[in-house]
């Protein structure tokens, strides 16, 4: 389920950095929103990857994750 | 209070609740009111809410009431009284209904995308989701309010004490960049207590900063046609919604991640209770992050209460 959890924010964050750079943001939005998403995506994506990361080290070892299962 | 007073007030809560959402929804429902389904499920989430917000109140100093402090079975600590396992739940279906609707606003909204179902039942679950958390915001604020129990947040004075334990919880590179920017003494490696230093000095903080920044803007954004509400401002909260949004799943993320590694902690949320050797590693392991000498708390022979046996 993390796992499920940190794809479909990778995805949002897809969304999110991908959408700062189209024209459409920048006329409708202005550069600051342009801003917002590129580091609200960035960062979106960062964590997710960690959970995924997390996530995965506890499926392929669940006894040594953390060292605390 | 006796138990008995205390269950009036949760029932008083619960029927007031019950009469406020039937006559909101009544009206509603009548036929006889000029809004579309979206300023309509607006006008019935922003009348209900009070109530919403009443009843959290209640369950909270109806919980606090039967504060046990320190609880224990053999080798095992309540770490979580069953109302602070409920009250988690609940607060977690509300994100996983309000997160997930309020990015799709936001997106749809900059995509130019629209879905084949109409959009006010993407409101609707946003609000069902928001009605939810701000539930659990009353319960568990009044709740800490009324028992006292501050064991989440670091004590006056002892700001620089946890700061320091959560850099030496964090990757060696980040947490010596931390304590040069907070001037900060690793030398000393303080042990944690009941919390980690993760979570009382930078996650509980930041829940509730974001709790409170999503809340308040979202009263703000929701009650706009019912009180007139300046642009700038509304402008603002609009704004402030979005990155508390963002911080929000950021959050969500994080903790995910903290308690996915430290699987003891995500067991004692769902059963509330938690073995004290399991507490112990849980502690001891984030104590042996960074080096030097260890501050001597929480040894082997250390009576359970120390080691977390107060429930929360």
């Amino acid at each position: 389920m993390e796992l499920l959890w940190a794809a479909v924010n990778v995805v949002i964050a897809y969304f999110f950095v991908t959408n700062a750079f189209v024209a459409k943001t920048a006329i409708k939005e202005g550069l600051a929103a342009q801003a917002a998403l590129l580091l609200g995506g960035a960062l979106i994506a960062v964590f997710a990857v960690a959970l995924a990361r997390q996530s995965l080290q506890l499926l392929r070892a669940p006894g040594t994750a953390g060292g605390l299962r | 209070m006796g138990a008995a007073a205390r269950w009036v007030l949760v029932f008083a809560g619960l029927a007031i609740l019950a009469a406020g959402a039937y006559m909101s929804l009544a009206q509603a429902g009548s036929g006889g009111q000029p809004w579309d389904p979206e300023l309509s499920d607006n006008f019935v989430f922003m009348r209900v809410l009070p109530f919403v917000l009443g009843l959290g109140a209640v369950v909270g100093i109806f919980r606090a009431g039967g504060w046990n402090g320190t609880v224990r079975r053999g080798d095992q600590i309540r770490r979580f009284s069953p109302g602070t396992v409920i009250g988690h739940w609940i607060a977690t279906v509300g994100f996983v209904l309000a997160l997930p609707t309020g990015l799709w606003q936001y997106l749809g909204g900059i995509l130019d995308v629209h879905l084949e179902f109409p959009l006010y039942l993407i409101y609707r679950i946003h609000y069902i989701g928001a009605a939810l958390i701000l539930f659990s915001v009353a319960n568990f604020a009044a709740y800490w309010w009324v028992n006292g129990d501050r064991s989440l947040l670091p004590p006056r004075g002892e700001w620089r004490r946890h700061l320091a334990g959560f850099a030496l919880e964090l990757p060696r590179s980040l947490g010596t960049r931390l304590a040069t920017w907070l001037r900060l003494d690793l030398k000393a490696r303080p042990q944690p207590q009941r919390f980690t230093f993760y979570e009382t000095a930078f996650s509980f903080p930041t829940w509730t900063f974001a709790l409170v920044l999503i809340t308040v803007t979202g009263l703000l954004k929701a009650m706009r046609y019912i009180y007139p509400i300046p642009g700038p401002v509304l402008y603002g909260a609009s704004t402030l919604h979005v990155a508390a949004m963002v911080l929000l799943t950021l959050k969500v993320l994080d903790h995910l991640r903290y308690t996915l590694a430290r699987w003891p902690l995500m067991v004692a949320m769902a059963r509330g209770w938690i073995t004290e050797s399991a507490l112990r590693r849980v502690l001891d392991t984030t104590a042996r992050l960074g080096s030097g000498p260890v501050e001597p708390t929480l040894p082997a022979s250390a009576p359970a209460g120390v080691a977390g046996g107060s429930e929360r």
